[in-house]
């Protein structure tokens, strides 16, 4: 009896084991060396006030890519100064923020600094992840773009600072030249043109307009502007949920429209269709379609103009930088956040991919020569749009997402796909 | 000389349970805890005991309903199908003198490959763009469809590309299933001038009863946890087409970091999958106790 019960939990905790200890995400992207790039450029690196004697490691948990090889061409002349050494973790977006995370429940934390998504950062700031840098003594800097300022800020736009912004983003609308001559189109400034134009481009064999309708944060994205371009919203002033309103129903018939005019692609199929000129139109970031100083597509600011009205609609995706709260190096982390985001660092990476936050940066007269679209990415920026700042984004993400999807999926109609958004958003929001 | 070799079989079967306790007991004690309290990875506060209202809200909640039914037809559907054609498969090998080793190796490498990687394998080749399979679609004149974002394929195409990768796996289980079969029944039934359909259904498929549901077992267990391919390829939509209990734990546990919620689920879903090994589990005990 007693072998019997042995092999069955054996049996049992195999079987638990198997159930639980399954691969279930992305792999991270692999951990950068420490060592200098090759790359590295000469930046005049600050030296802290602090005691420099003993020798520190410090730890950025980063976003992989590009952020990376940024941080790696300036990062030694800084290490030399401060006599430290600086390690660069390059992670996949989800890993970061779990990461990040789950390692600010230790009381000394394995990251000194990390960098954080926009949408991420009113869950990290109430949860108690980032140091508060205005407690700490952190000055205002003015040159940071106002949006991009805003986003590190507890509440958002008037509050004390957690995060600087450490690498720009906003949506933009990407459109092929080549296809857009040939259906004898302009640069539409409203839906109802860019309605014109798919259908014009659909007439002529191509897709018109390409939706990013994947279930989730995609979708969400994708359709944001429309819906702000509508004077629709998510949350009213009062955080009311209002995503049913008549103006997100106009928006999402008129995402429909469009859809009826194209494709619902995923980002990978969207860049290449816009590039080889099969698709005429879709929104995306910079960072799909421009590298360096090359664009595979022509870019403006996404149509703000719908119904006759007009309202922002650029929708802001910097990428901000902070020290967490558990750091052990506190000063030292603090003085590196600056150093990274300075004018002189951010001037000397953009060969390396940095896209500024500052506004000397973006229209320094060097860098706009040479990268002019990043003038026009802090213009876009400046009229931006955050999303809605609430901890619970992500969560909204999902539930809104496969609401979203349901709709262009046709297995709910408008009406009902945003009625159920508005319940399943206000469930999430009760919790 | 009874206790000495008790001795050695507990000193054999120590660090295993060690193993076994640090690396699974433990966390599934802990994962139980966690799911009758509101841990919240963020909170300031220490987590509170919330008794079953995870699991009320868990069983109330549609989408779990939905990740739940897709998830236990998506099993039925490639444990079915993996098992069939695995088993069909080994059949071929085994019965063909030529090159069998040969083939045995190339049905082998989808196996080996990460399922990230065949993931991305086949969100390339699916590609509505650019994809092989939709230009040959194209090329022979049937038109090109979107697999991935189609509410009506997205699931069929999960499924067809989990077939793909694990089939090889229930080749190898049946094949070596197949192999430990003693020739010598074969032999007699030559001699008594069994057909070939007679020798598979009174001396193949009986002696590979035992191969066969070990190689259902695992498949079950493993096609239950799904997540690698539904997450890259299509975040479970469209319209949650292909979400599964993994992917909503993974939404909830690493995405919205409600922990205790995540832990609920997941000891649900671990619940199903005993109850489901539940025969093998009976099966083995009462071999045992013979």
């Amino acid at each position: 009896m007693k072998k019997k019960l042995l092999a069955t939990m054996l049996v049992m905790a195999m079987t638990a084991s198997m159930v639980g200890c399954g691969q279930t995400e992305e792999p991270a992207a692999a951990p950068e060396a420490a060592a200098p790039a090759a790359g590295a450029v000469e930046v005049e690196a600050p030296a802290a006030a602090t005691d420099t004697s003993e020798h520190v490691t410090l730890t950025i948990a980063a976003r992989g890519g590009s952020h990376v090889d940024v941080i790696e061409a300036v990062k030694a002349n800084f290490e030399e100064k401060n006599n430290c050494t600086i390690e660069v973790l390059g992670l996949e977006a989800a890993d970061l923020k779990q990461n990040v995370a789950l390692d600010a429940a230790n009381a000394e934390g394995a990251y000194d600094l990390c960098m954080i998504d926009d949408p991420v950062m009113p869950e990290f700031m109430e949860g108690g992840i980032l140091l508060n840098l205005t407690a700490e003594g952190y000055k205002e800097d003015e040159d940071f773009i106002k949006a991009s300022r805003a986003v590190g800020k507890n509440p958002y736009g008037t509050g004390d600072t957690y995060a600087l912004p450490f690498n720009g983003n906003v949506q933009l609308f990407f459109y092929n030249k080549d296809a857009l001559e040939k259906v004898g189109g302009t640069i539409p400034t409203s839906w109802e043109e860019v309605l014109e134009l798919a259908k014009k481009g659909k007439a002529a064999g191509l897709n018109g307009y390409v939706i990013r309708g994947q279930q989730g944060n995609p979708i969400v994205s994708d359709f944001l502007p429309i819906l702000w371009a509508y004077g629709g919203n998510v949350f009213d002033d009062q955080m009311n949920v209002i995503v049913d309103s008549p103006e997100a129903k106009a928006a999402l018939q008129m995402y429909l429209d469009l859809l009826a005019q194209g494709a619902n692609f995923e980002k990978n199929d969207i860049v290449a269709s816009v590039a080889d000129g099969s698709s005429l139109m879709a929104l995306g970031w910079p960072s799909w379609f421009i590298s360096g100083a090359d664009a595979s597509a022509a870019y403006a600011a996404i149509p703000s103009k719908a119904n006759g009205q007009e309202h922002p609609t650029g929708m802001i995706g910097n990428w901000m930088m902070g020290v967490t709260a558990n750091t052990t190096h506190k000063e030292l982390a603090i003085e590196l956040l600056k150093y990274l985001t300075s004018a002189e660092v951010q001037k000397q990476t953009v060969d390396a991919g940095c896209v500024p936050t500052r506004y000397s940066v973006s229209h320094d007269a060097e860098v706009t020569a040479k990268y002019p679209h990043l003038a026009e990415i802090c213009d876009a920026t400046d009229n931006s749009v955050v999303r809605p700042r609430t901890p619970k984004w992500s969560t909204i993400e999902e539930v809104w997402g496969a609401e979203l999807s349901n709709v262009v999926s046709g297995t709910k109609t408008i009406e009902q796909g945003l009625a159920d958004s508005k319940v399943a958003i206000e469930a999430e929001m009760a919790k | 000389m009874k206790t000495k070799y008790r001795s050695f079989i507990y000193e054999m079967t120590v660090p295993a349970l060690i193993i076994l306790t640090g690396l699974s007991l433990f966390p599934f004690i802990y994962t139980i805890g966690s799911s009758f309290t509101d841990y919240y990875l963020l909170a300031k506060e220490p987590a509170k005991f919330i008794g079953l209202d995870n699991y009320i809200e868990i069983l109330k909640d549609d989408y779990f309903r939905v990740a739940l039914k897709n998830t236990v037809l998506f099993t039925i559907l490639c444990v079915f199908f993996e098992t069939v054609l695995g088993f069909l498969f080994a059949l071929f090998v085994n019965s063909i003198k030529r090159c069998n080793k040969l083939i045995r190796t190339l049905v082998l490498v989808p196996m080996l490959l990460p399922p990230v990687t065949v993931a991305l394998i086949w969100q390339t080749m699916l590609s509505n763009n650019n994809g092989i399979i939709n230009q040959m679609l194209n090329a022979i004149g049937i038109g090109s469809f979107n697999w991935l974002m189609d509410v009506k394929l997205a699931f069929g195409t999960i499924v067809v590309i989990d077939i793909w990768q694990n089939t090889p796996l229930t080749f190898l289980l049946c094949y070596a299933a197949m192999q430990s079969i003693p020739q010598d029944q074969y032999e007699a039934a030559d001699m008594e001038g069994a057909n070939g359909l007679q020798k598979l259904f009174y001396i193949t498929i009986p002696n590979m009863i035992a191969g066969l549901t070990m190689v259902i077992l695992l498949r079950t267990i493993d096609t239950f946890r799904l997540f690698d391919k539904v997450n890259i390829l299509t975040k479970g939509g469209p319209a949650n087409s292909t979400t599964t209990i993994t992917q909503y734990i993974y939404q909830f546990g690493t995405r919205k970091f409600q922990m205790g919620y995540a832990s609920a689920t997941s000891v649900i879903m671990t619940v199903i999958v005993l109850l489901l090994s539940a025969f093998y589990l009976y099966k083995n005990l009462k071999e045992m106790s013979e």
